[in-house]
């Protein structure tokens, strides 16, 4: 019985593994990605949150089951840290590390133009819309990529 | 890119969603200069700028980005007739066609005459010899305008004026508006242009034809 519920174990730890890892794979940095291994990946992560509690719950219930049939000491640990690292895949799939990696900003503040000490020949990415006028220098928005704002009324999003 | 609101995931230079509920559709482009800031706070002294956040000002791009970056590797290449990955496009998309403008070779030739996909269209290089914008080389009524770039007086620099078209004789600013002549008040159609690496123009823009370049691309 022991080793059926290691298998069952070691089936959910590979599962969870995969369902971390592919993403990891397919959307790494500086990797050509063609639009379906993209579309996989993308729906993978939006569905491993709910597969991996799935997987943790059954990690967790051949965990109880081994705790209490096996006597060996040796063999419960052995259960444990499989749980334990389906629990972390879990715990982890429900983050996309390359988007740590970002800093868009949601809460953009601007000055007068005259007030700012920018160099005049800095370049910038400017718009008009609805009479306002607005300019993003490219050193600062090359670096967040995303900025959330609004400009003459209408929410944009200015990117880089 | 992808909204908190939904979990879509948004292609950055489309604006097109590829993944998630909201795939297919695709945001608004608003049309955007790249400009010196010197010349852009000249036309717009009431504007406002993004300032820079604190916390991260110290991981911002130095002065000498672009020349550092010219020569980091890219994932793909299209490398071909002397076009090279990293190669500095401006690319019009307009009239159902895409056409790449060499930057330096326009900023040599400060004036372009050329056209897009059969439609005549004109590139400017601004007063700053660094901005570019690019119009629709269409007036009311006439045939398809010639212009002129004016030699650079103190007094015209002054009041922005750049080119002046022979048929009408209107003098014309870096907003493509004439300030005299038969087109007073007469402003020529502006285009979006992208400042772009040829690589990555090329990649979105397959049928893309190149300014210069006489040879099919592929």
């Amino acid at each position: 019985m022991f080793r059926k519920s290691l298998l069952g174990l070691i089936g959910c730890l590979l599962l969870s593994f995969l369902l971390l890892a592919y993403p990891l794979y397919v959307l790494r940095p500086f990797r050509y990605q063609g639009p379906r291994e993209l579309s996989a990946a993308l729906a993978v992560m939006r569905l491993r949150p709910f597969l991996e509690v799935i997987l943790v719950i059954t990690a967790l219930m051949f965990l109880i089951w081994v705790w209490r049939t096996t006597p060996r000491i040796s063999r419960k640990i052995v259960a444990l840290l499989c749980f334990l690292a389906v629990a972390s895949c879990g715990v982890l799939s429900r983050v996309n590390v390359y988007e740590l990696l970002f800093h868009p900003l949601d809460k953009p503040s601007f000055s007068p133009a005259p007030k700012t000490s920018l160099d005049g020949r800095e370049q910038v990415i400017a718009i008009n819309v609805n009479g306002a006028a607005r300019a993003y220098p490219i050193r600062i928005i090359s670096y967040h990529h995303l900025v959330n704002d609004v400009v003459g009324g209408v929410p944009i999003i200015a990117t880089y | 890119m992808r909204d908190e609101q939904t979990g879509t995931y948004w292609q950055q230079i489309t604006g097109l969603a590829v993944a998630g509920p909201l795939a297919g559709h695709r945001l608004t482009l608003v049309a955007a200069d790249e400009l010196t800031f010197a010349l852009w706070k000249s036309e717009r002294p009431e504007g406002t700028v993004l300032n820079d956040v604190s916390r991260y000002v110290h991981d911002y791009a130095p002065e000498d980005w672009d020349v550092k970056m010219a020569s980091t590797p890219t994932v793909i290449s299209y490398a071909q007739a002397g076009l090279k990955p990293r190669d500095l496009m401006l690319g019009v998309r307009a009239f159902g066609a895409s056409r790449a403008f060499p930057y330096a070779a326009v900023l040599k030739q400060k004036l372009i005459e050329d056209h897009v996909s059969g439609e005549p269209v004109l590139l400017v290089v601004g007063p700053d010899n660094l901005s570019v914008r690019v119009f629709r080389r269409r007036l009311p009524g006439s045939a398809t305008p010639e212009f002129y770039r004016i030699p650079e007086a103190k007094e015209q620099s002054q009041s922005g004026v750049l080119l002046l078209d022979a048929q009408s004789g209107s003098r014309w600013n870096f907003h493509g508006c004439a300030i005299d002549g038969k087109f007073k008040g007469v402003c020529l159609e502006p285009l979006q242009v992208i400042k772009d690496y040829w690589f990555d123009w090329r990649n979105y823009n397959p049928q893309t034809t190149v300014y210069g370049i006489k040879q099919q691309i592929h």
